[in-house]
């Protein structure tokens, strides 16, 4: 029997703990309710004050005992009076049902929860968080938000602080509007606009800070030096920018198509034209050449211009082929026409120009200058005649500018003083015939011989050194003066140094050897003027010609001797007057006004 | 003087040239071919990024720095080539 009363004792002693279990619980459910009226009156929208919980414990109380309580109180909470609380409470959940019959705080507490459903109090966390961030962000999140939720931001904008004081956070329970938010269909708010004319005003204040420059100040800032400086360098890293067509963004794996690459099974084709509106227009080409350490510089030179005598005489411009800008890098010009251009070869700032009036002149890329940086004065020990043709020979320790001028005078000079030259050599021939040269060439690498090619159209080889300095040997062949001449240029395990070639008015263009007396061979396929030849700097057998008809050849002698291996006619066959190589193989001519570019495949 | 405007517009008539436009180091435009509003708002905006770049490079390495900016965006590319005391800004749409 003991085993029974001891069960009863346990008995007795499990419902005495189910009972302390339900109290404790009942007063764990006391506190959440208070807890959760702390925040009924802020969420009950009072006007201005911040009810503590005795005032709302009384206040409650007075609903409870007088259906008539304050109207904003009924207004607040439907269950005002009794009996659409009992209502309510049926339809109530059965925890909140346990919990309005629990004690007599629970009715009030009932009331409460009435409030409590109509806003939850997430939407008080949602609140702060976001105004605890600055207020850009806090704009983009609340795109779709509420419009007290909104003007809360506003507010906050306004006040440019980023977070909140306490004040505001209950400032926004108890505008109320946030009532009205439920009804209201949502204001997509025009955030972007605020943050603009914040912006705006951020801008302003720079502004303030820094007035604008007015007109006089541009303008003298764009007078200065300084100033100068730097836009003619800056315009020029832009313009190259600019006028690249590489588009990095191809998608080769979307895109099959290319039809630039369609092969027009032309050998030679025109692929550039260079061509300045204000310097090119209406002058002639006398010159061509390129420079050593930056190959795709080009300087061409300029006869005057008739029609525009106000301006230069001699003009020089420097293209640059590798980027598509269609302006000159630089531009130069002198008083007299320039009749030959040269790149001092080894001063790759330095350009030297052979003037119509036997001076040479001299710029430089390196000052932002146009006019020539130095002069050779004119003078009986210099040219006093038209300088026809430049060149510099020698090696990077000892070179020599030679000019040579139609009087037959042979100068050779130091580039770094252009007072006098170094050297004059009269050419004659035969002890009286003055040898009026148009054309002069070195053989590659030789500094001592040279070949002139002269108005009467005999061509000339001479030494510049040695006890029998001058013209060595006369070579007759052509019939009217020679325009070009050129020696072999390719390298090779085979020695064609003895060779040259020059081009004629008499229509032809004829192949030399030094050796012998008469033309090797003769290359008759012109219909005009052959006005300039040029030999491959990397082919031994190639060389190139241009006539006054716009025909461009190209000779292959180890394919044929009797007809070119490719040849074009320049549309509108203006006279072509100066050809080039490149030494990569790209092939310049140059006609009347234009500098163009072949590609030879 | 008159170099710095045939410049311009030589830039200016750039096929997708936009707008060129030149500052000081502040941000002040002191030649431009944009309206106003249009000039001191990317002035103002283009010369700060220009100025945080600079600084990034130099960060990276102080014996380093900025000499052109390339901006590619869907609509515009803009091309700044900043100095001590200038920039020269162009803006340009590539896709015409």
């Amino acid at each position: 029997m003991a085993t029974a009363d001891e069960r009863k004792l346990e008995l007795e002693r499990k419902k005495q703990r189910l009972a302390e279990i339900r109290e404790e619980k009942k007063k764990r459910e006391d506190e959440k309710r208070r807890k959760l009226l702390e925040h009924k009156p802020g969420a009950a929208g009072e006007p201005s004050t911040m009810p503590t919980q005795e005032e709302v414990e009384r206040i409650l109380q007075d609903v409870g005992i007088s259906p008539q309580a304050e109207p904003l109180e009924a207004g607040n909470s439907l269950g005002a009076d009794g009996t659409p609380v009992k209502a309510r409470d049926r339809t109530a959940s059965p925890a909140a049902r346990s919990l309005f019959t629990g004690s007599a705080r629970v009715q009030h507490l009932s009331k409460a929860e009435t409030t409590q459903v109509n806003f939850a109090p997430r939407d008080n966390v949602s609140y702060s968080k976001t105004t605890q961030t600055d207020v850009e962000t806090a704009g983009r999140e609340f795109v779709q938000g509420s419009l007290e939720l909104w003007e809360d931001d506003m507010e906050t904008a306004m006040g440019g602080d980023g977070g909140l004081v306490g004040d505001e956070v209950f400032n926004f329970d108890e505008s109320p509007t946030h009532q009205l938010a439920g009804l209201l269909p949502h204001i997509t708010p025009f955030k972007p606009a605020e943050v603009a004319s914040s912006d705006q005003q951020k801008g302003e204040d720079r502004k303030k800070q820094l007035p604008d420059l007015s007109e006089e100040e541009k303008a003298q800032i764009i007078g200065t030096r300084d100033f100068q400086t730097f836009f003619d360098r800056a315009s020029r890293v832009i313009e190259r920018a600019l006028t690249e067509q590489v588009d990095i963004f191809v998608d080769y794996s979307r895109d099959g198509t290319d039809k630039d690459r369609m092969d027009t099974g032309l050998k030679l084709s025109l692929s550039r034209t260079f061509f300045d509106e204000k310097w090119s227009t209406g002058r002639c080409v006398t010159g061509l050449d390129f420079c050593v350490q930056h190959p795709e510089l080009i300087a061409t030179a300029y006869n005057n211009n008739e029609s525009a005598p106000n301006e230069p005489d001699g003009v020089v411009l420097i293209w640059n082929s590798k980027f598509k800008k269609t302006t000159p890098e630089y531009i130069f010009h002198s008083q007299s026409r320039i009749t030959s251009v040269a790149f001092a070869k080894f001063h790759p700032n330095l350009v030297m120009g052979g003037s119509y009036s036997g001076q040479i002149c001299m710029w430089d890329n390196r000052l932002n200058k146009k006019t020539p940086v130095n002069k050779s004065p004119l003078s009986t020990t210099a040219h006093t005649h038209p300088i026809y043709s430049l060149t510099v020979v020698g090696t990077q320790n000892a070179h020599n500018l030679i000019s040579v001028s139609t009087d037959g005078r042979l100068c050779s000079w130091s580039i770094d003083n252009l007072n006098q030259p170094q050297e004059a050599i009269d050419l004659t021939w035969k002890g009286s015939k003055q040898v009026a040269s148009t054309c002069l060439s070195f053989p590659l690498n030789d500094v001592n011989n040279f070949v002139v090619g002269g108005e009467e159209g005999t061509v000339y080889t001479g030494c510049r050194h040695g006890s029998k300095a001058g013209v060595v040997e006369a070579y007759d062949g052509h019939y009217a003066p020679i325009s070009g001449v050129d020696c072999h240029q390719a390298v090779g395990p085979v020695d064609f140094s003895q060779l040259f070639l020059t081009s004629s008015f008499d229509w032809t263009v004829k192949l030399w050897s030094t050796k012998e007396a008469k033309p090797l061979c003769s290359f008759e396929n012109h219909n005009d003027y052959v006005l300039d030849v040029a030999w491959s700097p990397a082919h031994p057998a190639l060389f190139a010609c241009v006539d006054g008809q716009g025909k461009l050849d190209v000779w292959n002698m180890n394919e044929d001797a009797e007809s070119p291996a490719a040849s074009l006619v320049v549309e509108g066959s203006p006279a072509l007057n100066k050809v080039m190589w490149m030494a990569n193989g790209i092939l310049y001519s140059v006609c009347k006004v234009v500098l163009k570019e072949y590609p030879l495949s | 003087m008159a170099d710095v405007e045939e410049t311009i517009k030589r830039i200016q008539s750039q096929k997708g040239v936009v707008g060129v436009i030149v500052m000081d180091s502040e941000g002040r435009p002191v030649r431009s071919t944009l309206d106003q509003e249009t000039t001191t708002q990317h002035a103002a905006l283009l010369q700060q990024l220009s100025d945080k770049a600079k600084n990034v490079i130099r960060e990276l390495d102080p014996s380093n720095d900025l000499t052109f900016l390339r901006l590619r965006s869907k609509k515009h590319e803009i091309m700044i080539a900043p100095d001590k005391d200038y920039l020269l800004v162009v803006i340009q749409n590539p896709t015409t």
